[in-house]
This record gives C-alpha cells, structure tokens and sequence, in this order.
C-alpha cells in the first residue's frame, strides 16, 4: 500500500519546493519583503504619529499596503509558470507516462509553489517580530507578541493571496503563455482602483465584504483616532470579514476546479510539441559509448535509401559578403530588428495586452470628468501619459526579458553567436524591438485618447500637444525603461530574478516617491513630477525638462553600454590594437562620454531644482 | 587548413575538458570520435567561437581564431549539436535572416543563395512553412543551409544525425560529402562510428579531453584486422567467457548473446567465427590497452 507521504501529489510538491529552494528568486523575494518591512518597520510612519511598531493595529495596517504594493505581479512571477516549466523544458511526456492523475499533479504544483510564495511572503512579518527587541529614538513598543503576527499574516495575507495564484495558476497553465499572466497582473491595479472607485457609494460592510485585499478595513472607525487608541485596539475579524475570506477561498477553488477539468496534457490540436515548446529537435538517449548501428542500417538498405533520397548536387552560386563596416553593420542591425520585432509581435499575450492598455487609458479619460489645466488636448495626453507609464514599465520588464532570453532558451544562441556580427547588432536590435513595441503601444493609446476627444467634443485638438506629451516625457522614459531592463538581463543573467529585481526597484521608487524623496535624479521617467503647464507654458520650465530627458537618456546610454560590456559573447581582446579602438573600446568611450553627459545634466537639473 | 595547438580548457566546476589536443587537419570531412563527455563539445565550442579556451592556439588558413574572433567568424558555419530556431519564421525567411547577419548585402544574390541552398538541401517546397512545424530530420537540413552560407571554410558538424531516421540520416551524409571541396574542412563530430566510417578521410578519437589516436579510418581497420572473433552463447554463458578471454563487446541477438571478443592470437576457440572488425572494435581495443598501460 502506498504510503501517504509517498503519494503523486507529494512527490510533485516536494519536487516544486526542491526546485524553487534552487532558484533565485525566492530568495530576491525573502530579501525583498524583508527590506521592506525593516523599511516600515523604523522609516515609516508609526513613529511620527506614536503609533506601536507591534500593535495589532500597525499590523494590519503593514499587511494591508504588503499586499496592495506587492501581491499581484510577485504572485503573478511564482504561481504564472510552474506548468508551463514543465512543458518548456520538455519534462511532460517523462511526467504524464507515469500514474499520476490530473488533480494529484496539478494540485502538487500549485500547492507546491503556493508555499515557497508563502514561505517567502512571511519574512514581511518575521521581520518586524524580531525586531520588537530593539527600538529606535521616539519609537513605541508594547510587551513582545507572536501570534498576532501569525494570525493576521494568515488571515489578510495567505487568504488573499490564494485568490490571485488561482487565477494566475489557472490562467498561466490553461493558455500556456506566462506573459498573459503577467499582463493580468501589471492590470491589476488599475483594475482593482477601478473597482474601489466603483464600490465608493457602498455602504462600508458591502466594502469590506467585496475587497479581495480587505484594504479597507478599518476605514471607517479606525481613522481620526489617537495613537494610544490605536495603541490598544485589538483587531478581530467580524463576520463580513470572515464572509469575505470565504469568499476568497470559493474563488480560488472555482478556478482551481476549472483548471481541473479545462486541463489537458495533450499536445495543442494544431501545434506541434515542438512547436509548443521550442524547436530543438528530439533527441535519441545515448550511451556513454560509442554507438555503431551498421547492424540496424545494413549497407543494402542504406544503397536502396541513398538511391532514393540522392540528393541532386546544387552548386551554390557565389555571392559578395561584406560584414565590415558601419553600412553593413547597419543592415545586419536591421535585419536582426526585423526579426525581433516580428517576433515580438508574434507573442499571442499582445492580443490581451494591447487591448488592455487602450481600455485602461481610455477608461482614465472616459470615467473622470475632464478639466483643462492647459487645454483639453494637454490634458488627454498627460492624464493617458500616467497611466501609460505603468504598463510601459510593464511592457519595457516583461518583454525585454522575452527578447534578450529568447535566442538562448530556443537555443539558437551558438548558431547566431558564430556569425560575424557584432555585439551591438544583436543586443540593440533586442533592446529597439522592444522600445518599438512600446512606441507602438503609445501610438495606440494616443489614438485612443484623440478619438476620445473628437468623440466629446473637446475641441480644438492640438496635435502637437501630444506629440509634446508622449516625446518628451514618455519617449526619454521608455528608454530609459528598456535600457535598465536589459542592462539588468545582462548582468543577473536570469529573467526570473531581472523581473523580481526590477519590481523591487519599481517598487523602492514609488515608496520614496510616497514618502516624499521625489527628487528628480533618481525619478528619470519623472513619476509625479511634471505638469502640463510646464510643458505647453514656460519656456524656463520646458527647458528644464529637456535638461532633465538629455540626463535620463545618457543614463540610458550608460546602462546599454554596460551591457555590451558584460555581454557573454567576446569578439576581440584588449581595447585598441593596431590603434583602432574596438568595439569594447568604443563602448568604455561611450560609457564614459555618457556618465559626464549624465553628471552634467543632472547638476543642471539638481540646480533648477 | 586547421591547426590546434595544445588547447586547455578547464571549467569552473574543475573539470579538465581539454588537456592539450593538438591536429591539423586538412580540407575534407574530419571525423571526432569519442563518447559523450570526451571534450568533442568543447573543442566545438571553441572552434566556433563560442567558449574561450584557456590556452593553445586555433588557425584557420593562418587567420587566428582565438585573437581574431570576428575574421574567425567570417570563415565559420556551424551547426552545434543541440540548436533551435525561431518557430514563427518560416524555412525561407530564417535563412534570409542568417544570410544578412553573415553579410551577403546584395538582395538579388542573397535570394538566389538561398533557392539554391533551399534546393540543396531539399527544402524548397517546405520554403514557406513555419519553422516550429518542422521534423527533426528537416530543421537539421536548414541548420545545415544556414551553415553554408558566406562560403565557410570551416564548417562544424556537432553530432548532427543523432536522432534522425536511416533516410534523413543518408540525406545528411550526401550532403556533407558534398560540402567538403578543396578548400573546406568539415569538421563532424560525432559518436556514431558509421558516420565517421561512411564520411570521415580522416579521423581522430577523443577521450577524457585527450587526443588517443588520430589516423584514418582505413588505417584504424588495418590495425585490428583477422583479431576480432565472435560467437553467440545463452547468457548465462557470458561471465565464464568475460573470464578466459578479452570480451570487447556483448550484445543480446535472437535471446542470446552475441559475444566479441579481441584474439591477436587466432582463433580462441572453435565455436568462434571471424568478423569484419568496426571503429567501435577499434576504440574499445584501443580504451582496454590504455586502460592497461594505466
């Protein structure tokens, strides 16, 4: 009889957890919520307003902005892929050949991989447990607890995170493309926000009882109190709560349920594994010996099939190569955009995400009155400019990822690293697919936003505003975006942890910002730091932004040049010889032109300021 | 012609994959023999550009390959052992892409280069399929036209027909033989012995990143000829003759075993019978003499 701990479902959750103990990312992310919490925990606000860093109030209060600032897209990078894995590595058929049924397997990973997040998620409050111990000048801290900690770490965060990783479990393993989920993910908020916005004439049990994230408890009689009120106030969960919970857990296990039975291992009609996977081609298992099979390849038959498949000799007519150059450079630099490109465009997540974009930024414009600040054509551009920054920064992580892992996970990398062509041809043409995709995506929402403004009569239509808007503040962003992004690609050499470090940076950034360090330097898309006024006004004020895009653009020359520089693939040794600086050479120089460039203009800018 | 001088490699991990293999080699088919784990890898890897070597030195018709990647680069194809290509384009428009990257400018010659190679290697109607819908046997075809492109004077075959049938398999070995002229060395490493009998002017064996023997194939049969004896017994059968003589090689054959065995001396016995020794025979014979000597 099989033991229990033996079952199909065990072997596969252990497997995952194994798998997961051996992968970076879970460790970027315990680095990640523990620095965050030890952030809150001694930089934010409970000790300005008095209140206990261990109170049950300050608690809940911390698990309420975890989850709203990292849950979906860290849910989204641990719970989008663990059957795609399978699938992508080609460990399927080794896998479903053996008795293991839908719902052990399916179950195993999910499960799996729900408590590494878990495992993960609880340095958030680990972290602050331990740290009761110590206290900062004018920090208050009441008699050292436990189970609070556990408690409601159980109760806001385990219980809503199960919701998401359902969905995103469901989603990733149904449609086998893990950029749908992360699309689903970057849309969250803006969904989510939508949704508060639309709960906003609820009374406040409706509220609570239909928030996936309970962010609104305590709203209504927690606000205005005095911090030894809040001090002492135990948190208990009332029924709407518990229905809320409830509520969460039916809809993980209504996706989960129809996972379950939408599931098929089987091939794609239509598409071939390989296909569906990549396109190396089956592989005989070998031996450790050598292998002559003349016995079951007789000579007979191999005169019988030499016959027929005799190939007719084509002698290949001679052609020119000239592969020196900047023109030649020039054409293999278009040719790979070309290919990057219609790759990129070829990713089946575009036909969500583009429609999302256009929908979320239409929304910005459609559900808000619209005041003209400038005039109206400024406004659309700046309000569809914000909101498109979040997705951009989206498109500019994500698929900058897909683009620069791409040739090596398809394993075309040796064959392309053997031609002769340059370092710079392969990696810019990945780094302007990907800014092309997002130049596309603004010229979608900018459409959308002026047939917007035609449609509402919202005249006159300035073109030139938006042409304004999108160059100067999106345009410099994006690029900077992308740059990092494959900077970042390049030297962590994993997409996984490039996607965990980047929303962690993301993540640093929108904290300061919040927290008032929103200082232009180190705000290169310039988040919440613009107006329109100052880009259809003063001259002074425009100039200034151009300073500041001219800063943001040498930061991005700085970051593509360090990673030509890192880039695996060497073509030439030393920096100059035959006195010809090489392409390594030309890279420092640019580096270096970049960051004087960059020290410059953020002087400039540091002074205006 | 190729010339490797004393080429080391050694990676992170410890492991000595080279240890100082030196050939030259001539324009033709050059056959690498040796088992999974040898250094046949990584000396591709190298000879491709792809992995730097930590000493010794590579050329080319006097062009530097370990100094002068790039020049390296413009005399290379190469097909590595495990590669893919991007699923979405199709057969014709992967090699428009390669054509580009290797240089060939000129549109009007690049589209007859690659209807002539789409012919040669047999893919001219496939020209406009999908990639990822394509057999082993016919991505292994384009990998090979890709290679061809910018007339290579190297050209490096990494185990290129392991996995494919008997017919695509012959297909590959016509189309190699073919590629090889006078100023081309097709380097083809593999651990399938037909293929490097059927193909190779020239061999070498690899094994734990040494060079053991380097000659040519018929030479390698000469050496071993009138010694290798076989005979099928039940199995039980085999470890009373693993005992007495020197078994190179047991294969199971109808329900019993097929035993060879090395005999420089005559016949071991009399249920034996003389067979026409393989490379196999010769490798095996050449491991257990080194395996002696150690």
């Amino acid at each position: 009889m099989r033991s229990k701990f033996s079952s199909p479902f065990v072997a596969v959750f252990q497997t995952e957890v194994l798998f997961n103990l051996k992968r970076v990312v879970p460790y970027a992310l315990v680095f990640i919520f523990s620095a965050n919490a030890l952030l809150w925990w001694g930089w934010g606000p409970a000790v300005a307003r008095g209140w206990a860093v261990n109170s049950d109030f300050y608690i809940v209060w911390l698990l309420g902005g975890f989850s709203f600032m990292t849950m979906p897209l860290f849910i989204a990078l641990m719970m989008g892929d663990p059957v795609i894995r399978d699938f992508r590595i080609g460990v399927d058929p080794l896998i479903f050949s053996k008795p293991v049924s839908r719902a052990e397997y399916l179950l195993g990973k999910f499960f799996g991989n729900f408590f590494v997040l878990v495992c993960c998620q609880v340095c958030f409050v680990l972290t602050p447990m331990l740290l009761q111990a110590f206290s900062t000048k004018g920090m208050v801290v009441l008699s050292p607890r436990v189970l609070p900690y556990f408690q409601h770490f159980l109760f806001f965060i385990v219980i809503s995170s199960l919701a998401p990783a359902a969905v995103f479990f469901t989603v990733g393993t149904l449609t086998r493309n893990v950029k749908i989920v992360y699309g689903l993910a970057t849309s969250f908020y803006p969904l989510y926000i939508a949704w508060q916005l639309a709960m906003k004439g609820l009374p406040w049990r409706w509220r609570i009882a239909l928030d996936p994230l309970l962010f609104n408890v305590g709203a209504d009689s927690w606000q205005g109190r005095s911090a030894d009120w809040l001090n002492q106030l135990i948190v208990s969960y009332d029924g709407v709560m518990i229905a809320n919970r409830v509520l969460m857990i039916a809809v993980a296990l209504v996706c989960l349920a129809i996972l379950y039975f939408r599931f098929s291992s089987a091939e794609r009609a239509g598409i071939s594994a390989e296909q569906n996977r990549t396109s190396i081609p089956d592989r005989t298992p070998r031996t450790e010996r050598l292998y002559n099979d003349a016995e079951n390849f007789s000579s007979e038959q191999s005169i019988q099939v030499a016959e027929a498949v005799a190939s007719k000799h084509i002698a290949l007519p001679p052609v020119n190569i000239i592969t020196q150059g900047w023109r030649a450079n020039l054409e293999q630099f278009i040719a790979a955009l070309g290919v990057e490109f219609r790759l990129l465009r070829a990713e089946r997540s575009l036909v969500v995400v583009a429609p999302l974009i256009m929908f979320m930024c239409g929304l910005e414009l459609a559900a808000y009155e619209i005041v003209p600040e400038v005039s109206y054509s400024a406004t659309y551009a700046g309000r569809t400019a914000n909101t498109l920054l979040l997705f951009l920064f989206g498109i500019a992580v994500f698929y900058s990822g897909e683009t620069m892992h791409r040739d090596s996970e398809l394993r075309i990398e040796p064959v392309l690293w053997s031609v002769p062509a340059p370092n710079p041809v392969f990696l810019l043409s990945k780094f302007s697919a990907t800014l092309l995709l997002s130049l596309s995506m603004m010229l979608l929402v900018a459409v959308t936003a002026i047939s917007l403004q035609i449609y509402r009569g919202h005249a006159p239509l300035e073109l030139q505003t938006y042409l304004k808007t999108y160059a100067v503040i999106l345009v410099p962003g994006v690029v900077f975006m992308v740059a990092a992004s494959t900077a970042l690609n390049i030297l962590l050499r994993d997409k996984y942890l490039t996607y965990a470090v980047s929303l962690a940076i993301a993540g640093a950034l929108y904290y300061s910002t919040g927290q008032g360090y929103n200082n232009r330097l180190y705000n290169p898309v310039l988040y919440r730091l613009w107006t329109p006024a100052e880009l259809v006004n003063g001259s002074s004020h425009l100039t200034r932004l151009l300073v500041h895009r001219i800063y943001c653009l040498a930061l991005s020359a700085l970051l593509l040049a360090l990673a030509l520089l890192f880039h695996k693939r060497k073509s030439t040794r030393g920096l100059a010889p035959q006195g010809r600086l090489t392409g390594t050479g030309w890279t420092i120089l640019i580096g270096t032109v970049s960051v004087l460039v960059a020290i410059i203009t953020g002087l400039i800018v540091s002074d205006a300021a | 012609m190729l010339e490797i001088r004393e080429l080391k490699k050694t990676y992170a991990s410890g492991v000595q994959a080279l240890k100082g293999i030196s050939l030259e080699v001539c324009a033709g088919v050059f056959g690498l023999l040796g088992p999974n784990g040898a250094g046949k890898t990584t000396l591709m890897k190298i000879l491709a550009t792809l992995l730097e070597p930590d000493s010794g030195e590579i050329a080319v018709n006097g062009v530097d390959f370990i100094g002068q990647k790039m020049a390296a680069r413009r005399m290379l194809g190469y097909l590595p052992q495990e590669f893919g290509l991007y699923p979405t384009l199709t057969a014709e428009q992967t090699l428009q892409y390669f054509a580009k990257l290797k240089g060939v400018a000129d549109g009007k010659e690049r589209a007859r280069l690659i209807d002539a190679l789409l012919e040669r290697v047999n893919l001219s109607n496939a020209r406009k399929q999908s990639v990822g819908g394509f057999s082993g046997g016919m991505r292994q075809r384009l990998g090979i036209a890709q290679a061809l492109i910018g007339q290579p004077r190297l050209i490096i075959v990494d185990e290129p027909t392991a996995g494919l049938d008997p017919e695509e398999r012959n297909r590959f070995h016509n189309l190699l033989s073919e590629i090889a002229g006078e100023n081309t060395v097709v380097l083809l490493s593999t651990h399938i012995v037909s293929d490097v009998s059927t193909l190779c002017g020239q061999m070498a064996i690899i094994r734990h990143g040494e060079i053991i023997a380097f000659c040519t194939p018929q030479a390698a049969l000469a050496q071993i000829a009138n010694v290798v004896w076989e005979t099928t017994v039940l199995r039980e059968k085999v470890s009373i003759l693993r005992s007495r003589f020197k078994v190179v090689s047991t294969q199971m054959f109808e329900g019993q075993v097929c035993v060879r065995v090395f005999s420089p001396n005559g016949r071991p016995g009399e249920e034996f019978s003389p067979v026409i020794p393989t490379l196999e025979d010769y490798y095996l014979n050449l491991v257990s003499q080194l395996e002696s000597v150690n």
